[in-house]
């Protein structure tokens, strides 16, 4: 016998007893028959005191619902259970955290007899874990508020020119998306506005990183007099040569307060609606082409042109507001088309709440509707 | 889209025979009458269903305005039973779908024209005179750990961890096999269904209903039963013998009796 066997010579009750976690048998009902020295350790209870009881009575409330909903079905249908989290309150009304195991034992003829469970105290994991939780809520509170102050700031807007905006970040999930708006005056006489909305492609804080670099670039690419088309080409070469934003959706219209003339380009992004008393709701359907910087498409983005008649009203929206799962877009468009149709008659403010009190059935993308309309 | 396919329904047995619905409760899936419906299929139409967000039903349809209370489970319940053109049911519910089938026999009397409900509760939390079992306190220490996501299992918190939308392979891996509901839907029917409470609906209930009471039930104690039984216009009470919440899984041959013995198969 070599030393290494002889050190094993250990006894199955030693085994038992002194295992590096608890260990107990229950009766089919949860009565605990057996139970390791271990296990009383960790729950500060005598082994007598634990024997007739069932193992749910020394959870939490809570995890007694979790134990009588989640953990008897599973253990039943499968015969086992591996690694649920639970608290077992110790006798002096600390709660341990703890992973627990169970196997369903049975009898020759595959009739259940009792249930051996394994518990592991997991006091540490769970710190972990909820360590893990806390960043990554900072991380989302983070990009939450960098999307926030990227999109502060007043929209342009005039005696003539009325602007509103509504804006709702995805609610479910962890995750900060990247739609954007903006509104503002490409002349010191505000003659002419431009308005914009768009959606960087990802989430966190690098979309909203990102969201933010082109935001800027459109600024000072219209700045430069840049009509929507040829600004778009512009963006597809800021894109490409610093690495930002590629597969961007964007809808830009410029609009000359004054006479309704409007230039209009929508890459990749859903068509603006135009509202006015006399036509109703319809969508600029022109001056469409593919997202930012996705194919080389050599400086030809089509840009589509309108006149928005005095009292008409223009919306730009994200697809946030149309784009459901396992709905067609189609059912999405048409439903602002009737919603908008509806609020027509409202003051801009209202006429922006009520539609999207209608579609925003959904909290999981960022949602944003930016309306102008001319009232001079 | 289809009822059918969003509650994930399976129908057996014959197809004219008189329907008998299973509806499971929180935390579980159709499985759970996987001991108990096969003792039907010869007499009934089974027809088998996972409410939105358990076992196979499509997740993306679960829309928490439909879902903010157990009207909008109601209504899934009603929905199948018109697209399955169903008539005289025998709708079994446990757990909370006790009281979904409660409010779907009031919407629709006419279709579900018998009700077996198996540790049913109309509220889990005591008021006043009626004990449900449940403090407040004890309701929001349930919800606010599913909110922060630490009790349960590991593989409901592992994807969360990882960031599972581009590697689901591991959250796969842990998952268990049977009752795998979507985390973020499980902790909106917990907080629906631990604070509901159906008990003015009860006395609207036309159908007879057997209430069938576990024995040492730490979710729905005896005398919630008691109560359910006597709000019921038309009840039989049966006390089983069965210890726990689940008698369809602990007790089954004990379960079919009692259902048989309702509905005289």
């Amino acid at each position: 016998m070599t030393q290494g066997d002889e050190l094993l010579q250990e006894s199955a009750e030693d085994l038992f007893e002194n295992a590096p976690c608890g260990y107990l048998t229950c009766a089919l009902d949860g009565t605990i028959l057996r139970v390791n020295r271990t296990f009383a350790h960790l729950t500060g209870h005598d082994r007598d005191a634990l024997l007739g009881r069932r193992f749910r009575d020394l959870l939490t409330p809570a995890g007694r619902i979790y134990h009588e909903t989640h953990y008897v079905p599973l253990l039943r249908m499968q015969g086992t259970v591996r690694e649920i989290a639970l608290d077992i309150v110790r006798a002096d009304g600390k709660r341990v955290p703890a992973l627990v195991n169970s196997v369903q034992q049975c009898d020759d003829a595959d009739t259940p007899r009792f249930i051996r469970t394994t518990v592991f105290d997991a006091t540490d994991r769970r710190a972990y874990e909820r360590e893990l939780l806390r960043a990554r809520r900072r991380e989302h509170d983070i990009a939450l508020q960098l999307q926030r102050s990227l999109l502060s700031g007043t929209l342009a807007a005039s005696a003539a020119l009325a602007a509103e905006v509504v804006y709702r970040p995805a609610q479910a999930g962890l995750e900060v998306g990247g739609d954007w708006y903006d509104a503002f005056w490409l002349d010191d006489e505000q003659t002419t506005v431009m308005l914009v909305v768009g959606d960087v492609v990802g989430r966190g804080i690098e979309a909203a990183a990102a969201m933010g670099q082109l935001r800027s670039a459109i600024r000072a690419l219209a700045s430069t007099g840049l009509a929507p088309g040829p600004l778009l080409d512009a963006l597809d070469g800021f894109a490409a040569r610093h690495h930002v934003g590629r597969m961007t959706t964007v809808a830009l219209a410029q609009l000359e307060v004054a006479t309704g003339r409007l230039r209009y380009a929508c890459a990749g992004h859903p068509p603006p609606v135009m509202l006015s008393f006399r036509a109703g709701p319809g969508f600029l359907g022109d001056g469409r082409s593919v997202p930012i910087d996705s194919v080389a498409i050599g400086g030809a983005r089509r840009e589509g042109k309108a006149q928005l008649p005095a009292g008409g009203t223009l919306l730009l929206y994200s697809d946030g507001l149309v784009e459901r799962r396992g709905r067609s877009l189609d059912v999405g468009l048409q439903q602002l088309l009737d919603e908008a149709a509806r609020h027509d008659g409202d003051d801009l403010a209202a006429m922006l709440a009520g539609v999207v009190r209608a579609m925003d059935d959904d909290h999981t993308d960022d949602l944003c509707l930016l309306g102008a309309r001319r009232t001079g | 889209m289809s009822a059918l396919t969003r509650n994930n329904v399976a129908v057996q047995g014959d197809p004219d025979s008189r329907p008998m619905m299973f509806a499971h409760g929180f935390g579980c899936d159709q499985n759970m009458w996987r001991f108990v419906w096969p003792a039907f299929e010869d007499d009934f139409r089974i027809v088998l269903l996972d409410h939105v967000g358990a076992g196979g039903s499509d997740a993306a349809a679960f829309d928490p305005a439909r879902y903010s209370s157990l009207r909008g489970y109601a209504d899934d319940i009603v929905q199948i039973s018109r697209e399955l053109d169903l008539h005289d049911i025998v709708f079994v519910g446990h757990s909370v779908s006790a009281m979904i089938g409660v409010l779907a026999a009031t919407a629709e009397p006419e279709r579900f024209t018998a009700l077996v409900l198996i540790g049913p509760s109309p509220r889990y939390i005591d008021d006043g005179e009626y004990v449900g079992g449940f403090s407040e306190e004890d309701i929001e220490g349930l919800l606010e750990s599913m909110d922060s996501n630490y009790l349960g299992w590991s593989s409901a918190m592992a994807p969360v961890i990882m960031g599972n939308d581009d590697r689901p392979e591991l959250g796969e891996e842990l998952t268990n096999s049977f009752c795998r509901s979507d985390p973020e839907i499980a902790r909106q029917f917990a907080r629906v269904t631990f604070l509901s409470d159906n008990r003015d609906d009860l006395a609207a209930v036309h159908a007879p209903c057997l209430v069938l009471q576990c024995s040492d039930d730490p979710i729905a104690p005896k005398a919630v039963g008691r109560y359910v039984a006597a709000a019921l216009p038309q009840s039989r009470f049966v006390q089983l013998a069965a210890t726990g919440h689940c008698p369809n899984l602990s007790a089954p041959q004990e379960t079919i009796a009692a259902i048989q013995s309702f509905v005289g198969a």
